[in-house]
């Protein structure tokens, strides 16, 4: 049964990684029509999404419970080793199938949305680097692959937001994406650097399940504050939240998987993991609890007055991302597992159907029989303006990262600029 | 005296916004999408004018690429003898003036418009010079004549060393006569340059990065329609008041970039009490503005957001057509906005550089940027070395030719530059169909028609070509019309399951008349309340998910505990869009038939919208008689006479409202037709009439039904009134239907890539089905694309021809009217509505983002009045690029049946129309009764048209012609054949 388990995980994790390369090939050379590169996801995706289902009812059918899956060791030195290890449990398996599933029922909808548009190809090739993504950080059983994952979601998720390339606000905000991504990676990273250097090997699975011989209680705080950040970039939590609606750049199909569907939730889904390690920290439990507080009542407040479909239920979705950490930090297991998938899938129809939202309240008025349209009493000037200025959590970015980070940025161009300078004129050039 | 000086620049500034106002996008709230022409502001122009000055004032391009021209030219789409034939026009008697050797203006210029010339300037120029093999081989397109002048070989390799020796001798002889000569300075203005272009050149901070996500945040909050929760407090006093309100808090300043100089701004505003004239004025004040600057200033910070200015501006003009809330909306306030926004963000630009003065002086201080300079002695030379080649000049004719010639070679050159090279190729483009059109309308002659099995009348709209011609294919006994969609009958309607009333008729109408459709118990009592009841239980469990989805608690209990049900929803609607459309048909078939219209008057009841419930019998009969009258129906009624409007039913597509009929002012018109039906069939109107002298015969029926253009379903009402003896009739007629629209739909399906070649017409009717039905189908149907014709006439003249469904078919009989008038009424009628549709694709398709508004994938329904892009954006208008994908952007020619001179007499008499077509936004074109002559005309000239083509024919039906051809087919005569069984 094992084996069976084992086989079935490995095909969940190579489907995904050979429609990416073919995908890659296909962008590169500009290879494949539509319906070549259509068939090419299509397989990838249902094989994978087989293989999930597969090691997942077994898994629930057995009594045995099989070990993790090594798949292979990434480089060894000394006593610590860099292991490709795979988790194998029904955490990771029901997210990797869930992803799948709605990987499947994305790419089936983008294969029809996205027909004769001139990035086909880029779209697709960036999708299959999410699916890659998201498996990993699904199926993680050490932080090597963990981070690969990470990395992988955050990259494709800013591309993806830049898919207009020729639009200047679109490229705008996914650099600011990628820029909130990279602090979360940037976390991510010092938290295996930190592990491997006090355990000597990025095994998640001892780790998350309970198990933190060998870490100081300081050590473990520390460990849980770089995942709380990592996680808080990810999911948007606040005060990371200001990047959010400027995320609703790219094609419909694509705002819906990330930030309505899996992406928001890669974030709750690496706390869950880490539950046994967020619960060895008072403190570090009391963060996020306070963390997903406010960013629920955040949400819900920035939610009520936002005029455009995608934000308003971009905030919507914040408010529940923020409450299912609340359940995380309160130790409960199933309702956050239960509140993940349940919302991920009603926010990914959510999300498909924005833009049939007039046609959708015209029919629901008709079947009222009168307007829906029913506004709560006006709220005070003050609480509206912090709403439409969505809390000012932009400007909070703004002033507290992104304004000192330029600033470093510039006075390094400046240096740039007159060293280079001088070389040039050394040469008789003039810059 | 101060008080009289403010009252006449109040005054002044109140005719500029009023100006500004015009210039703005003329759409609505989306729900309701009129066509209209995008450059209506510039109507009073040419309509050549009107694209160039429109161009630059907008950013958009005025006609396709050149590339795109010369691509039709080499596809044959364009003729050769076309561009000879518009450059003949446009020149007249300068065409054999020499230029220089033997080459004539006429012969020079054709060279020019179909070849080109390569744009490269300045920088680009040096770089292709340097660079590239420009000055190593000749053009590739180098004419055969040309190359023999020159003396090269006839081969077809451009690089042979021969001709590298001749290319660089060239060269340098140009550039040597380039200096030999003045250079004229270029004839177009640039695009009129804004405060923020100074700051942007000279800081490299664009202020309106600072200015739109607040200003777009505030309007949208104070237009919207429903879809935030809170409604922003005190918009009922106007925006400027609660914007000022608003930001004047402390709590502003945290705000974004601009929040720590505008705080202090807006507050001294909010205390000097002003109003959007007073802060506007002061603005400009501030600004260092001289009064005769205003305008421009106003026009460019106003179209610098235009999609919101002009929803603001919507809502001022039209509150009646906004959907919910009529905010309070004044341009002033928002233009007033907007200034104190851009004060506060050039305050902060002026101060990150250390600028110190007042704003007034900051233009001053601003360096200006250079203004566009004359060409180059290299940019000459690189045009001349391109005339020369085209011409077969070699480097010693080049160093010939004197300083008088190279002048008019100059003079030709600046006179044909890309703008007007376009235009040329553009008046070729058109020429070519519309020729094509006329070829198969005096070739065509139509079978002689019998007694009609049952007639039908469709809308006008391009979309019913297909279908009426299918019909007749199927059954050649039968005879179909034309009429504009919303059959006469201009009313306000609700539907038995609709919340509200609606208008239903042209947008130029307000209608007077409200109907309603009430319940009529034709299921019994207990299992229509049974149903009704459950309807309303799920439509309020549809309601709490949608509210509780955005609230915490709610949301999160419902998730947990549901959440996973999503799932089956999901699949359905977006993997299975087919199945989801056939469960949630067959859930409609239980519900029962709806009821029927109150259409009679009554007299004593006030209606809810209009001014009286339902119409008085001689009301119906003059509708009635007006719309049969036109159509030369009068004498020749079958017992069945079908009225079919026309709407559109798609998913996830803000634009739905532009699917639908637009003599119904963007709503669906099959009440219309079904109240048609109803007037005519009433024996009151029926006896009202005969004294009037329609004798409609006791045994003819009318039925109204409806033809939706996305799915094809055609539903047709109160069928179970019919009579007996009619039965029969109506059971071939649903036949006939049933056939025509499985085959239209299959005519359909081959301009889309998606359904594969092969589909039977079957096959083809489910796909369409599963189309309109399909959330992830951004092309639900074809829309308006391709249009490009209006025949208004007898049937008989175009029924047999193929026509692509490009051509909005208008019925009218010229046997049956005397003096005229009812040609003045239909055209008037008829006319402005055609030309919108066609205005408005014609500059979609030739600038999707700019005209248009872009692709559909990124858009966000915003404030529930229209669309952004992404994020952040100014509302979108016009058309998307879905739409418009197929769309060849022709101006319409609209072909009249009826003499020439009657023709000429009603353009004198109609301003409209003869601005129109004078300014040539459309052409006209008289088609004689009695024989098969075409004749182009405008209010003062005419020009007979002879035939150029043959027009072929085809035997065996519509299918035979289009199947397996995926582009714009010919114009044929098609031969119905009776073996073809669908």
């Amino acid at each position: 049964m094992t084996l069976w388990i084992h086989a079935a995980v490995l095909v969940t994790f190579v489907a995904p990684l050979l429609m990416l390369m073919a995908l890659g090939v296909a962008a590169l050379g500009g290879l494949g029509g539509e319906r070549a590169l259509g068939a090419v996801t299509r397989v990838g995706l249902v094989t994978a999404l087989g293989g999930a289902l597969t090691a997942l009812s077994s898994y629930l059918l057995t009594s045995a419970r099989p070990p993790s899956l090594r798949v292979g060791t990434w480089f060894a030195a000394g006593e610590t080793t860099f292991a490709l290890d795979l988790a194998v449990d029904s955490l990771s398996l029901g997210f990797a199938a869930l992803s799948l599933l709605i990987c499947n029922i994305v790419a089936v909808f983008s294969f029809r949305y996205l027909h004769r548009e001139p990035g086909f190809r880029r779209y697709f090739f960036q999708m299959a680097m999410f699916v890659v993504g998201i498996t990993l950080v699904a199926l993680a059983g050490s932080v090597e692959v963990l981070f690969v994952g990470w990395e992988l979601l955050g990259l494709s998720s800013a591309l993806l937001v830049g898919f207009f390339q020729e639009r200047r606000g679109a490229v705008n905000n996914a650099l600011r994406v990628f820029a909130v991504y990279r602090l979360s990676d940037a976390a991510m990273l010092s938290a295996a650097v930190l592990l491997h250097h006090w355990t000597g090997s990025g095994n998640l699975i001892a780790l998350f399940s309970g198990d933190q011989s060998g870490l100081a209680p300081g050590q473990v705080l520390l460990i849980d504050a770089l995942l709380l950040v990592a996680v808080a970039c990810k999911s948007a939590l606040w005060p990371f939240s200001g990047w959010l609606p400027r995320a609703m750049e790219g094609p419909t199909p694509s705002s819906a998987v990330y930030y309505g569907a899996l992406s928001i939730h890669a974030g709750c889904f690496l706390l869950l993991r880490a539950q046994p390690l967020l619960a060895a920290s008072t403190a570090a439990t009391l963060i996020a609890a306070s963390g997903g507080l406010i960013t629920a009542a955040y949400g819900s407040l920035a939610g009520r007055v936002q005029t455009d479909v995608k934000s308003a239920i971009s905030y919507a979705t914040l408010t529940q991302v923020g409450i299912i950490v609340v359940e995380i930090a309160a130790g409960l297991e199933l309702v956050p597992m239960l509140h993940i998938a349940g919302h991920a899938c009603f926010r990914l129809l959510q999300f498909l159907s924005a833009p049939n939202v007039l046609h959708e309240r015209h029919e629901l008025d008709n079947r009222l029989g009168g307007a829906l349209h029913r506004p709560s009493p006006t709220r005070r000037a003050g609480v509206y303006l912090f709403a439409l200025e969505r809390g000012f959590a932009d400007a909070l970015l703004e002033r507290v990262l992104v304004a000192p980070f330029r600033l470093v940025v510039a006075k390094l161009d400046a240096l740039d600029r007159r060293l280079v300078g001088d070389t040039s004129r050394a040469r008789g050039r003039a810059p | 005296m101060h008080h009289s000086s403010s009252n006449t620049s109040r005054a002044a500034l109140e005719r500029i916004v009023e100006r500004v106002g015009h210039l703005l996008p003329a759409q609505g709230p989306i729900q309701v999408f009129v066509h209209h022409n995008t450059l209506h502001a510039f109507e009073h122009l040419s309509f050549h004018d009107a694209v160039v000055e429109a161009g630059r004032l907008y950013g958009c391009a005025p006609y396709l690429t050149e590339d795109r021209y010369r691509d039709e030219l080499r596809r044959g789409r364009i003729g050769d003898a076309d561009i000879t034939a518009v450059l003949e026009a446009d020149l007249g008697g300068r065409r054999d003036e020499l230029v220089f050797g033997s080459t004539t203006r006429l012969e020079l210029s054709r060279l020019l418009v179909a070849h080109g010339i390569p744009e490269h300037t300045g920088w680009a120029l040096q770089w292709e010079l340097d660079e590239t093999d420009a000055l190593e081989r000749a053009r590739v397109d180098m004419p055969a004549e040309a190359r023999e002048r020159a003396g090269l070989p006839s081969t077809r390799d451009p690089s042979d060393s021969e001709t590298a020796r001749y290319v660089r001798a060239l060269w340098s002889a140009c550039q040597r006569a380039a200096e030999r000569c003045e250079a004229s300075s270029p004839r177009r203005d640039a695009r009129p340059e804004r405060l923020r272009d100074l700051v942007l050149a000279s800081l490299d901070i664009d202020i309106d990065e600072w200015v739109h996500p607040l200003l777009t945040r505030v309007t949208g909050a104070f237009l919207d329609q429903g879809l935030a929760d809170w409604p922003m407090p005190g918009r009922e006093r106007g925006l400027l008041p609660c914007f000022l309100e608003l930001y004047s808090r402390p709590l502003a300043r945290l705000g974004g970039p601009l929040g720590v100089t505008l705080q202090p701004l807006v507050k001294r505003e909010l205390e000097a009490r002003r109003d959007g004239w007073t802060s506007l004025e002061r603005s400009l004040e501030q600004l260092g503005l001289p009064p005769e600057t205003w305008e421009e200033f106003l026009e460019g910070e106003a179209l610098a957001l235009r999609g919101f200015a002009g929803m603001v501006y919507q809502f001022e003009r039209r509150p009646d057509r906004v959907p919910v809330y009529p905010a309070p909306a004044r341009l002033v306030d928002f233009l007033s906005v907007r200034l104190l926004l851009v004060r506060a963000a050039l305050t902060r630009a002026a101060t990150s550089v250390g600028f110190n003065g007042s704003l007034a002086e900051l233009r001053s201080w601003l360096s200006q940027s250079p203004r566009a300079p004359t060409p180059s002695s290299h940019e000459r030379a690189w045009a001349l070395f391109h005339v020369a080649q085209l011409t077969g000049l070699t480097a010693a004719n080049v160093q010939d030719l004197d300083a008088r010639a190279l002048e008019r070679v100059e003079a030709v050159l600046s006179e044909l530059d890309s703008i007007e090279r376009r235009r040329v190729l553009h008046c070729a483009y058109e020429r070519h169909l519309r020729h094509r059109l006329f070829d198969a309308l005096t070739r065509h002659h139509p079978p002689s028609s019998s007694a009609p099995a049952f007639q039908a009348a469709f809308c006008i709209d391009d979309r019913e070509e297909s279908i009426r011609r299918h019909l007749e294919e199927v059954e050649p006994e039968v005879e179909t019309f034309g009429l504009a969609g919303f059959y006469g009958v201009a009313m306000h309607y609700r539907g038995i399951n609709d919340a509200h009333a609606r208008p239903l008729c042209p947008v130029a109408i307000r209608p007077r008349h409200y109907v309603a459709e009430l319940g009529e118990a034709t299921t019994p009592a207990l299992r229509r309340r049974l149903l009704r009841q459950w309807e309303r239980a799920r439509a309020r469990f549809d309601e709490n998910v949608h509210t509780g989805s955005r609230h915490a608690r709610r949301g999160a209990v419902l998730f947990v505990v549901l959440g996973a049900l999503w799932v089956i929803p999901l699949l359905l609607r977006v993997v299975f869009p087919w199945l989801h459309r056939a469960l949630g048909r067959s859930y409609e078939g239980l519900q029962s038939g709806g009821g029927r219209l109150a259409i009679e008057h009554q007299p004593g009841e006030r209606p809810p919208v209009g001014e009286q419930v339902g119409f008085t019998p001689q009301e119906m009969a003059e509708i009635v008689f007006s719309q049969l009258s036109v159509i030369g129906i009068r004498d020749r009624f079958a017992a069945l006479v079908l009225i079919i409007g026309h709407g559109s039913t798609s998913l996830n597509n803000p634009q739905e409202s532009a699917y639908n009929c637009g003599a119904c002012g963007g709503g669906r018109g099959g009440a219309n037709a079904r109240a048609f039906a109803q007037m005519a069939n009433l024996p009151e109107v029926r006896r009202l009439l005969a004294e009037r002298g329609l004798c409609i015969p006791s045994e003819t029926w009318f039925v109204g039904g409806e033809r939706n253009t996305a799915s094809n379903d055609v539903e047709l009402y109160d069928v179970d009134l019919v009579p007996a003896r009619v039965r029969p009739r109506l059971r071939r007629a649903v036949e006939t239907l049933e056939i025509a629209r499985r085959r239209e739909a299959h005519e359909r399906c081959r301009r889309f890539e998606s359904a594969s070649a092969g589909l039977s017409p079957r096959a083809a009717l489910r796909h369409v089905e599963a189309r309109s039905a399909d959330l992830a189908q951004p092309r639900a149907e074809c829309g308006h694309a391709t249009n490009a014709f209006c025949v208004v006439g007898r049937r008989s003249r175009t029924r047999g021809l193929f026509l692509d469904r490009r051509a909005f078919l208008v019925s009218y009989d010229p046997l049956g009217d005397a003096d005229g008038a009812q040609l003045e009424r239909t055209l008037a009628a008829v006319v402005p509505v055609v030309a919108g549709i066609n205005l408005e694709y014609f500059f979609g398709a030739v600038d999707p983002s700019g005209y248009g508004s872009g692709t559909k994938l990124p858009h966000n329904i915003t404030a529930l009045v229209g669309v952004m892009d992404g994020a952040q954006s100014d509302l979108r208008t016009g058309l998307p690029w879905q739409m418009l994908e197929i769309h060849e952007p022709v101006r319409l020619s609209i072909v009249v049946e009826a003499e020439v001179a009657r023709v000429q007499a009603l353009l004198s008499r109609s301003a409209e129309l003869r601005r129109l077509v004078d300014h040539g936004w459309i052409y006209m074109a008289a088609l004689d009764p009695n024989s098969s002559s075409i004749v182009e005309l405008d209010a003062a000239s005419v020009r007979p048209y002879t035939p150029e083509r043959a027009l072929q024919a085809i035997h065996g039906g519509s299918r035979r012609h289009y199947e397996g051809r995926r582009g714009h087919l010919p114009f044929v005569a098609i031969a119905p054949s009776t073996e073809e069984v669908a």
